[in-house]
């Protein structure tokens, strides 16, 4: 049987544009001799790795396979996007945590900003070293976020505890000068679960398993705002007394969600998304304190969540029934637009910060795994990587640009490299 | 009279010789009359008697038969005893038959051997027999024999030869023979041989009988005595009839029947009685045979038709049906009831070259042992698809959410026996054997506490209430009561003053051998209990903790001790009491009634309802199951499951009756736990295979409709350990999510 071939055409979102120009493609050519072809094709200097999308179907096989599996006719021209290729992610280091690490933060220059369950917050360099620990909460803190920088070694932290507090400290990640927790939230009545701010620092979100959402801005007060009660617990009296926060209340609270909010995340100033266990999807406007928009599915406790890359208006949500689904908010009757079904239950999800097609996930069986939006068929991930050995639990992601990837969860800090291609 | 008959004879001779034209009807009388006598002899006899004077009037409308009777009367005796003689022969012949049908031999010494030998008389040629034996030389035949009056022959032999006439004297010698002769007047003449023959004894006596007027035949007796059938002695009538005259009545029509006979006629004729309709209609019934057929027998069953015979049946079959020499082996090597067809295809070029089928003889005898062995009914061949035998069950996916996978484990050193999720489904409590209590997230799996007991942990058990929060722990003849810690502080002041309120309630006023104890507020720590009650002794570990649902009735069940180790413990009153003082077999669990104030106590082998407001026994409840494990009330409160050490479940409706609704037995090993979820319409079980299975159960208000009970999901994953499996489950409050308790120290969460 003679071989027989594809005729194509590519297009790409990458800048390196091929010619408008149908090519005759063997059927027996997959990824690897595609790449060459485009590579000698733009008689690039430094070869780059493409991958293949046909239909929205990652090419993982040879053209044929991929045909006779999709029922494409020979002659039908093929429209065969290529992307980037992402390296295989190589592990850099390994942090290895007391305790389980809730949440990571790259965002520090040259550091890693952990927190922990043992209610400490950890910095480390690059060098795999501990420059920095302090005990912020009594007990664990579920997640933590930087409000604002002032320098590359002071930033003003947010973090949410199970003690029903958030607290916004002022950390220096110089050991000289000591933790100043500035205010604490008293808001809720159970665990806080999330705990996000925008990106100017002005506004703090919260969330917790008793279904409200505070919204809360980061000025400390001169005096409490909440009278502290008249009875306590002492350990912890004891332990604010040196260095008391300011008691603080919300600006607003957001009350819709019937059962435990698990993720809340800003999209521009006025606006937030929140999710929670009673599988809604809810869009905040903030400065009413109003629910504009609903997603509700059925049984699809929502655990996190996270803004698409590059698409306005649209959130990926990961559910305890191991899917990660795309909801387009602009729709009258918003539906999940694709679905990243995983093996295990995906527990936090974070967007590319500068690719716009990907997205991160950690999932319970200690992988994490990168997607790309446009492989609509949500099947396989583009790359995938196990960060610990064993069944050890992904608890929070996040993605630096360049390529660094911070994974936390019961095995510690884990920090990947990822090819970003560029 | 014998005048006046002649002349009407001859008249009537007239015209028998019209009819039948016989010239020697005249001049020879006698073989006319022997010609009848031939016929009738019988008749001939009664003729001789002189009561022929009746005849001639009876006969003038009767056919020449009877006239040649009439003319027969004439001859003279001579004749008449010619054919008389004939007649007595052939008696006698038949006289011979009936007597000895089979002759007996006589014995006599042979002449020549000297032996004796057995001689039988000559057999006697019947008019049955074959005549050509007769040795009778006139073959003349059976005419008459006036024809050869005038001839010197009286007829032909066998060979054509004439018989002569035997030489006749003239009457001077039949004179002298008649003289020498004694018996010549018992002879009589031969027509045939044309000479005397002397007649036999029984001729002859048949002849005197005729003359005597009496019965010919000699063996007939005509006054043989009556045999008495009916009546004689013995058999009288016992009601003799009456000798009465017969009443008048009998004849006489009845007055008063004809009067009333007479109002009714009157009566139909006045109207005032209508005579009932005709009973048959004049309209005829037609039975349309042809239209529809008679539905009550189903018709039978037309033959099933053979198989036509397909191109590889042919004896020249295409190439590509031939078998090659694998497909042959492999055929060869089946049994030959295995075969999926019962030849091979073979190739003959002719038809004459087809050899003779070499199975026949082995099929026939098949066909007839079939025919031999198979009992001759009509089977009725139930036509079912046993898919429509399985009751409909919708599908698993249809029902969901129900947990499918395991989420996440958290591992205990020891048997995790005991688990408890708090009433808002955030929190799971965990204890093993070694005394360790976790506490920990149901979402993450991270332990937030841990305390540790002496001893083994029992039950423990978070208490219902939604304002208050803490859970009591059972360990050995002591429960703890503990307050978990991130608790807001307004629902812990309220779980303090509950728990260690600052005015003790009263005392009861008779003692409790159970002892309320709380430690001073100075020692407090979020590590040890708030509140502890101690069992009396020797009462055993805990088995079970219940809440009643308003969260401030508690019961226990321990191992031992008296009224079956149940205490019911008030937590506002703080005080204990045994709710039974003395109760039949071991107490195995203990159930509050969702809604009302019922309590389920399962003991062995069975499970009582009692009615706490009323204090008495409502229901005994007979699952059939050996040993009861586990039991749970739904949350309507009308129905209960109970498992039992024997691998069953039964599912009882207790509207109905005592016996099960439902029995299942869908696990291998014994079933250890099992638990309603709150709101979802779902149960799950947990047994000793390591398995944990999940069932939807949707309960209807609709008193009408049974209870739906789907099976959706086995759930693996718990490995066994030293023969136990999986040893608790609980569901997730508002979550359709489950966390089992293993014996290999895992406790599991399945998240839908």
């Amino acid at each position: 049987m003679a071989p027989s071939s594809h005729p194509a055409v590519f297009t790409t979102q990458t800048p390196y544009p091929l010619p408008p120009q149908m090519f005759m493609i063997p059927a027996t050519w997959s990824r690897y001799q595609l790449s060459q072809l485009v590579n000698k094709a733009l008689s690039l200097a430094k070869p780059i790795p493409f991958d293949f999308l046909l239909r929205g179907d990652l090419l993982k096989s040879s053209l044929a396979d991929w045909c006779t599996q999709n029922a494409v006719g020979e002659e039908e021209t093929l429209e065969i996007e290529y992307i980037e290729s992402v390296l295989p992610p190589q592990k850099i280091s390994d942090l290895p945590h007391d305790d389980w690490v809730s949440s990571v933060s790259c965002r520090p220059g040259q550091r890693f900003l952990t927190a922990s369950y043992d209610g400490q917050l950890r910095a480390f360099d690059y060098s795999q070293n501990q420059t920095w620990s302090s005990p912020i909460h009594g007990a664990a803190i579920t997640s933590f976020c930087i409000v604002s920088s002032t320098s590359a070694d002071s930033h003003l932290v947010a973090t949410a505890s199970h003690d029903l507090t958030a607290q916004l400290t002022e950390i220096s990640l110089d050991s000289t000068e000591k933790t100043k927790p500035l205010a604490s939230f008293h808001l809720h009545t159970a665990p806080l679960s999330h705990v996000t701010s925008n990106s100017t620092g002005s506004r703090i979100l919260t969330a917790s398993w008793d279904g409200l959402v505070g919204l809360w801005d980061t000025l400390v007060p001169e005096d409490d705002e909440v009278p502290e009660p008249a009875t306590g617990d002492r350990k912890k009296r004891r332990k604010t007394q040196e260095n008391k926060p300011k008691r603080k209340a919300p600006l607003t609270v957001l009350k819709s969600h019937t059962a435990r909010v698990s993720s809340v995340v800003f999209d521009d100033g006025k606006t937030a998304y929140s999710c929670a266990f009673d599988s809604t999807v809810r869009l905040w406007d903030l400065e009413h304190g109003i629910c504009t928009n609903t997603i509700t599915v059925s049984e699809r406790p929502f655990l996190s969540l996270s803004l698409a890359p590059s698409s306005p208006s649209t959130v990926l949500a990961s559910s305890t029934d191991r899917t990660i689904s795309h909801y387009d908010f602009r729709e009258s009757h918003p539906a999940s637009l694709l679905i990243l079904t995983h093996p295990a239950t995906p527990s936090c999800i974070v967007r590319s910060p500068n690719h716009p097609h990907q997205i991160l996930s950690g999932a319970y069986d200690g992988a994490a795994r990168i997607w790309d939006l446009r492989s609509v068929k949500g099947a396989t991930p583009v790359a995938s990587f196990k960060a610990w050995d064993g069944d050890k639990k992904v608890l929070g992601v996040d993605w630096k640009i360049g390529g660094i990837v911070g994974i936390a969860g019961e095995g510690g800090l884990g920090v990947w490299k990822v090819g970003e291609g560029s | 009279m014998v005048p006046d008959l002649k002349p009407k004879s001859k008249k009537r001779k007239q015209a028998d010789d019209d009819e039948e034209p016989e010239p020697a009807t005249f001049r020879a009388p006698v073989e006319t009359l022997e010609m009848l006598s031939d016929d009738e002899g019988g008749e001939d006899a009664a003729s001789d008697d002189g009561q022929v004077d009746e005849f001639p009037e009876i006969d003038a409308a009767s056919d020449s038969e009877d006239e040649d009777v009439v003319e027969g009367s004439e001859p003279d005796e001579e004749d008449n005893e010619g054919t008389d003689e004939e007649d007595f022969e052939e008696e006698d012949s038949d006289d011979s038959m009936d007597r000895d049908i089979f002759p007996k031999p006589k014995t006599i010494i042979s002449d020549i051997t000297g032996h004796p030998k057995r001689v039988y008389p000559e057999i006697e040629p019947d008019y049955d027999s074959d005549s050509s034996t007769e040795d009778a030389p006139n073959r003349v035949g059976d005419v008459p024999m006036h024809w050869y009056d005038d001839l010197p022959h009286v007829g032909y032999d066998m060979d054509g030869k004439k018989v002569l006439r035997p030489a006749r004297g003239d009457e001077l010698d039949k004179f002298l023979q008649t003289v020498e002769d004694p018996s010549a007047w018992t002879s009589a003449f031969d027509k045939t041989a044309q000479m005397d023959k002397p007649l036999s004894a029984e001729e002859l006596d048949i002849i005197r009988r005729l003359y005597g007027n009496e019965v010919p035949d000699a063996g007939y007796d005509p006054y043989e005595p009556m045999t008495e059938w009916f009546t004689g002695k013995g058999k009288e009538e016992v009601m003799p009839l009456s000798a009465a005259p017969e009443p008048k009545r009998r004849w006489v029509p009845s007055k008063w029947e004809k009067q009333k006979v007479m109002k009714i006629v009157r009566a139909i004729r006045q109207g005032r009685i209508i005579p009932s309709k005709l009973k048959t209609t004049s309209k005829k019934e037609f039975y349309a045979i042809w239209s529809e057929p008679s539905t009550s027998h189903a018709p039978p069953l037309p033959a099933p038709k053979p198989r036509l015979p397909t191109n590889a049946e042919s004896y020249n079959p295409p190439e590509e049906y031939l078998p090659t020499e694998a497909e042959r082996a492999e055929w060869e090597a089946l049994d030959p009831e295995d075969r999926e067809r019962d030849y091979l295809p073979k190739k003959h070029s002719a038809l004459r070259l087809v050899p003779a089928y070499d199975r026949f003889i082995k099929e026939r005898f098949n066909r007839q042992l079939d025919l031999y062995l198979a009992p001759r009914i009509q089977r009725v061949k139930l036509n079912i698809d046993p898919s429509t035998l399985i009751p409909k069950l919708p599908s698993p996916q249809s029902l969901k959410p129900f947990p499918n996978y395991k989420s996440l484990k958290f591992t205990h050193s020891s048997r995790a026996r005991c688990i408890s999720v708090s009433p808002d489904g955030a929190w799971v409590i965990s204890g093993d054997e070694g005394g360790v209590v976790s506490l920990w997230e149901v979402n993450v799996g991270r332990e937030v506490k841990r305390w540790k007991f002496e001893g083994k942990i029992g039950a423990l058990e978070w208490c219902p209430r939604t304002d208050l929060s803490y859970f009591v722990v059972g360990i050995e003849e002591a429960l703890h009561f503990v307050v978990p810690p991130n608790l807001s502080p307004s629902v812990l002041l309220l779980t303090q003053n509950l728990l260690a309120p600052a005015t003790l309630p009263p005392a009861p006023e008779t003692p409790s051998p159970v002892k309320w104890v709380t430690p001073p507020t100075s020692s407090w720590s979020s590590d040890t209990a708030i509140l502890t009650v101690h069992l009396p002794q020797s009462s055993g570990l805990p088995k079970q903790i219940t809440w009643h649902r308003r969260g401030d009735y508690m019961a226990t069940v321990s191992g031992g001790g008296t009224q079956g180790g149940v205490w019911m413990h008030q937590i506002t009153r703080r005080h204990s009491q045994a709710p039974f003082k003395k109760i039949r077999g071991a107490v195995q669990l203990v159930l509050f009634h969702p809604l009302k104030p019922h309590f389920f106590v399962a003991t062995q082998q069975y499970v009582r309802i009692y009615n706490l407001s009323e204090q008495k026994l409502l229901k005994t409840l007979t699952p059939g199951i050996k040993w009861i494990s586990s039991m749970d009330v739904h949350p309507s409160g009308d129905h209960l499951i109970v498992g039992g050490y024997d691998r069953k479940l039964c599912w009882f409706d207790l509207e109905l009756s005592d016996k099960p609704y439902k029995i299942l037995r869908y696990h291998t090993r014994a079933i250890r736990s099992l638990a309603f979820h709150p709101t979802y319409p779902l149960f799950a079980s947990s047994s000793d295979d390591g398995a944990i299975q999940v069932f939807h159960s949707r309960v209807y208000n609709d008193l009408m409709t049974d209870p739906l009970i789907v099976p959706l999901k086995i759930l693996r994953g718990h490995t066994v350990k030293e023969g136990l499996g999986v040893l608790q489950v609980k569901w997730c409050a508002r979550q359709p999510w489950l966390v089992s308790g293993g014996a290999d120290g895992t406790v599991g969460l399945w998240c839908s």
